[in-house]
């Protein structure tokens, strides 16, 4: 091949860059005014602010086969709208790590500051980008060269729960509750671990609390049925004290209509020994590995139905218009899915770990689940539902989240 | 069914130099929904928007992309244009293939494949716009100032005299501010009092402006057009009505030794007072934390001398509500206190110029009513300590001003022409007195302030020295003043009766907590943000709140009163019409879908979503009139149910998947 036509057929990078309209919109037109040359590869789209930028927008870019990503916006302090670039620096201090741990190759996606006074920075940095991307070739989201073979990787043996305890004072408090008529239904298991439902006194013997029960009982309270009940008694784990902390912050339980029977210990801090070994492997195994937990993945979103933390009406999974998230069970809808359920409970998921056990695929969610609390844990030294009354992660900021990877 | 117009500029030269625009054109014929597809030399002339009309009109056509310059360029025209024949205006969108295609690109094959790119994404976009009405919104035509000074005077007489009420709210019993309590402004050297009282009676009799003295703002509610402001109308324990302000009360009040605001310590008041004489209200008002009666149930005297029976010592505060269309903050300044403990940790203070431990150590506007024909002295200066005339003075300028050490990085504008001021009154007072400046600079860069600093040195001998003090000590009633002369690099002792510091200007206590309630920004001093530092000056990100004076930064009385009418010509723009015209790119929430979780509800910045209940249900609800469109609400929306006008999840989407 000549040499010419070797360079014809040379791999040019394909760069999309979300930006803002008020600084780095701005910045691209300076350099455009001083006539600052880069290279031809990216492709802006306009927003009004990074605060707009959601997370599955950078997913989606990979999706129609960029190889890098680029999300721009005005320096802190200086958001046209006061706050919009705090809010997306905050998801995105939390969004990385999940990318990191699916595997991604973080070199391919970029943040930065870019002023609408620095077309010199905007004309410096997609050179650079550009050419990073090149050195590093085609991203090929979601095929790997290599067929996409699994590193033989099995998580260790979990940390031992502390042993069930409570039934007794349990039953006894539910039966009071229910001969009272303080509540109208307490919300307990049976001998299996399934919920059950005690509505007379005599009902309250039944209810058990062993090894098997852990269920999140609180997916049970955003029912309109249950609400109508009146007040409800609800066996509660403290995994499920922490549910209902959440869930009140969101403002989907009234916590006066709920009285709460606790039951079994605490385990303590969550257990990060399973990421820890996860991410001792490299970003392509990563990826490949959760390829191929991926592929098993039906969609039939048990994680999602058993989660209380999973309460709206009309899931994204679900919204067609635009069909942000392919609801078929292809390999990149599968990632879009699982991408967006965990990234949907940052600061939110309180580790009851049922939607790994509901799986029926036996996907490993708590590793998605595990990476996002221990961000929560890192960088804001905050635990779901720990706190009541406590702020939610994403929709507050601070001045000084942390933003080293911020060019 | 989509049918868009395509319209490839050249812009001359601009853009056809490197990218072939009939390719371009030719190929955006192809892209589904497009109806026509054309290019044209100058797209924004009279005969290119023509063309764009005639085929709005011709081919019936759904949108319009134009293939040009930026959008922040012209977007505006092609809407205008659209417009005029017929066609919405947000139904028009600008491809940028100039400034960030044709500008910045050689390769003429990859600048056209870019540029073909951008043209899809942006029809992909185009063929999804809605077509938008700009929002109306009630304006309530009265404003609200917020500070009583030379700024809020000013604000509110401008606004008056549009012909707009205005709710003037004031903390202090009197309006008038720190210009009430100068002796001679610069660089005319006017008295102070002279030229501002004949604005305050103004203001105080004025038909249109309402005045609510001694009171506070508690609250505010509500958005641009339609604020609804609660004030705290603090007990006067004097009817002002029935009061005639003849003094009777505060003339037989035995309470004589209680250190005055107005002078800033110099001076005493009584425990029911008037701040000063020209006071508007002319009216006194009782200290509760002094007056025996309020404390203790004993004395009373004022009360019994009243001719007019006004004195109510059962008075209480009292909340009122006022509704506005607008808001001015012209809540001033205040000195950065010296001394070593300071309020707020951010902050140091001078230990070593003696500052409240030496009594003839005072600050610049502690001068000024030293030197103030109204003042405690009557204008004659008299050290604190024994009330000797003082025969050497130095004044210190900087302190606390340009020092990173204290925590304040910016200068304070005002205090060198104020120093220079200082020492021709001073040397107007006492012929045989010296007058002695340390300074690092001299910022004198108004109107005549650089002849006034040469005049206070070469006629009134006031004596300047480039340097610094490093501590000042008292010895047998002097205090020496250790300094040092950079110009001759020696260190320089002057022995002083009295030592004036120029502090550093700040704005007033408790406007972080003022802002907070308004919604507006504030730097890490407190000085209140603008929208634009060049280009709006006196707007905030607020719709409907304006700032003014220094409250905005430090600045002297000329700027204070430019910037006043500044922000009244704002108000009056804003009051030209019976209704707001607000741009509809702004978000809303689908209520059905809505999950009320309310994370919308605590990202938004303006404070814009409303919880709302339905008849089954909760949701967040938009407010359009204070929606300034960022679309943070969009991305933390996890069912999303909250999208934004111009920039749908469905615009976006469909411009990623046509790169493709």
């Amino acid at each position: 091949m000549s040499a010419e036509k070797h360079e014809r057929h040379a791999f040019e990078p394909k760069i999309v860059a979300y930006v803002c309209n008020w600084c780095t919109y701005l910045g691209a037109d300076l350099a455009g005014t001083n006539r600052l040359e880069y290279p031809p590869n990216v492709r802006l789209i306009r927003l009004p602010c990074t605060g707009r930028i959601d997370f599955n927008l950078i997913v989606k870019g990979f999706e129609i086969g960029a190889d890098a990503v680029l999300v721009s916006g005005c320096h802190p302090g200086d958001c046209h709208y006061t706050a919009g670039n705090y809010h997306a620096r905050r998801r995105w201090m939390l969004f990385r790590p999940l990318l990191e741990t699916l595997g991604f190759d973080m070199r391919r996606i970029h943040f930065t500051w870019i002023s609408a006074a620095e077309g010199r920075k905007f004309q410096q940095v997609i050179t650079e980008i550009t050419e990073a991307t090149r050195a590093l070739g085609p991203a090929g989201y979601l095929s790997l060269p290599n067929g996409g073979k699994a590193p033989a990787w099995t998580p260790p043996p979990p940390a031992l729960k502390p042993e069930p305890s409570g039934e007794e004072q349990m039953r006894s408090a539910a039966a009071q509750l229910l001969s009272s008529g303080a509540v109208s239904v307490v919300i307990g298991y049976d001998s299996h671990g399934a919920p059950s439902f005690a509505r007379r006194a005599e009902d309250a013997e039944r209810l058990c609390f062993n090894q098997q029960c852990t269920a999140n009982l609180a997916v049970y309270l955003k029912r309109k049925e249950i609400r109508a009940l009146g007040r409800i008694g609800l066996v509660a784990a403290p995994a499920i004290l922490r549910a209902l902390n959440v869930l009140e912050t969101e403002s989907q339980i009234d916590r006066e209509q709920i009285v709460e029977i606790p039951v079994g210990q605490s385990s303590g801090d969550p257990d990060f020994a399973a990421l820890d070994s996860f991410l001792r492997l490299a970003p392509e195994e990563r990826m490949a590995w959760w390829m191929a937990e991926f592929e098993r993945c039906v969609r039939c979103y048990a994680c999602r139905a058993v989660c209380p933390m999973c309460y709206c009406e009309r899931c994204i999974a679900e919204k067609n218009r635009p069909q942000a998230i392919s609801p078929s069970a292809t390999l990149e809808g599968n990632f879009a899915w699982h991408i967006a359920r965990a990234f949907h409970q940052a600061g939110r998921c309180v580790g009851c770990g049922e939607c790994t056990r509901a799986c029926p695929a036996g996907i490993n969610l708590s590793l998605l689940n595990a990476t996002l609390a221990r961000a929560a844990m890192q960088q804001f030294h905050y635990r779901a539902g720990a706190e009541r009354g406590a702020e939610p992660l994403i929709g507050r900021y601070s001045l000084n989240d942390k933003e080293d990877f911020i060019r | 069914m989509a049918r868009i117009g395509v319209f490839v500029c050249w812009c001359g030269e601009n853009i056809a130099r490197t990218v072939d625009v009939a390719q371009v054109a030719e190929q955006a014929a192809r892209i589904p929904g497009v109806r026509c597809s054309l290019h044209y030399k100058y797209m924004c002339s009279d005969p290119g928007q023509a063309m764009v009309r005639e085929k709005i009109a011709g081919e019936r056509l759904t949108g319009v992309v134009v293939a040009s310059c930026s959008p922040h360029m012209h977007l505006k025209t092609f809407r205008r244009a659209a417009a005029a024949a017929g066609l919405n205006p947000y139904l028009v969108e600008l491809a940028n293939i100039r400034e960030q295609c044709s500008w910045v690109h050689h390769d003429r094959a990859a600048a056209t494949a870019k540029a073909l790119d951008i043209i899809r994404m942006t029809v992909e976009k185009c063929k999804r716009n809605h077509a938008l009405e700009p929002i109306r919104v009630p304006v309530t035509r009265r404003a609200l100032v917020i500070g009583g000074g030379v700024a809020g005077i000013q604000a509110a007489l401008d606004i008056a005299d549009a012909g707009y009420e205005v709710v003037l709210v004031e903390k202090e019993p009197s309006i008038g501010g720190k210009m009430a309590g100068l002796s001679e402004t610069f660089p005319t050297l006017d008295c102070s009092q002279c030229i501002l009282t004949p604005r305050m009676v103004e203001a105080g009799q004025h038909p249109r402006i309402k005045l609510h003295t001694y009171s506070e703002v508690e609250s505010v509610d509500g958005f641009v057009g339609n604020f609804t402001v609660t004030i705290r109308n603090k007990a006067r324990y004097v009817d002002i009505d029935k009061c005639t302000g003849c003094g009777e009360c505060w003339n037989v009040c035995p309470w004589k030794k209680i250190p005055s605001e107005f002078d800033y310590g110099t001076g005493f008041r009584r425990a029911i007072y008037i701040p000063f004489p020209q006071a508007v209200p002319a009216r006194p008002v009782i200290d509760k934390n002094h007056c025996v009666k309020l404390l203790k149930g004993a004395c009373g005297l004022c009360a019994k001398k009243c001719p007019r029976d006004a004195i109510r010592f059962d008075d209480t505060d009292r909340i009122v509500e006022e509704r506005v269309g607008a808001i001015v903050v012209a809540t001033g300044y205040s000195l950065y206190s010296i001394g070593k403990e300071q309020a707020d940790p951010k902050y140091r203070g001078y230990g070593e110029y003696g500052y409240g431990a030496f009594k003839d150590v005072i600050d610049g506007l502690q001068f000024e009513r030293l030197v103030s024909a109204s003042g405690p002295t009557a204008g004659e200066l008299k050290r604190p300590s024994d009330g000797k005339t003082p025969k050497s003075v130095v004044f210190i300028s900087c302190v606390g001003s340009r020092d990173n050490a204290k925590g304040i990085s910016y200068c304070s504008k005002i205090c060198c022409m104020y120093i220079a001021k200082h020492t021709m009154l001073y040397r107007h007072k006492v012929h045989d007195g010296e007058a002695h400046v340390f300074y690092m600079d001299i910022r004198a860069g108004g109107k005549s302030y650089d002849e006034f600093v040469r005049r206070a040195i070469e006629q009134d001998g006031a004596k300047y020295h480039r340097g610094r003090v490093s501590k000042i000590v008292e010895q047998d009633g002097k205090l020496i003043v250790r300094g040092a002369d950079t110009l001759s690099g020696t260190p320089l002792t002057i022995e002083a009766d009295m030592v004036v510091l120029a502090t550093a200007m700040r704005p007033a206590p408790g406007i972080e907590s003022l802002a907070q309630k308004l919604n507006i920004g504030y730097d890490e001093h407190g000085f209140l943000l603008e929208s634009h530092p060049k280009l709006r000056p006196v707007e905030t990100n607020t719709a409907g709140v304006f700032i003014c004076g220094a409250a905005h930064g430090p600045k002297d009385i000329p700027e204070s009163v430019a910037q006043a009418s500044a922000a009244a010509s704002k108000v009056a723009v804003l009051f030209a019409n019976q209704e707001l015209s607000r741009e509809p790119e702004i978000a809303y929430i689908n209520e059905q879908t809505c999950a009320a979780c309310y994370a919308c509800y605590r990202a938004c910045p303006y404070h814009a979503i409303e919880k709302v209940q339905l008849k089954h249900k909760r949701a967040a609800r938009v407010n359009p009139g204070l929606c300034m469109g960022c679309g943070t609400c969009v991305a933390v929306c996890p069912s999303k149910s909250a999208d934004i006008e111009g920039f749908t999840e469905q615009q976006i989407y469909s411009m990623v998947e046509a790169l493709a």
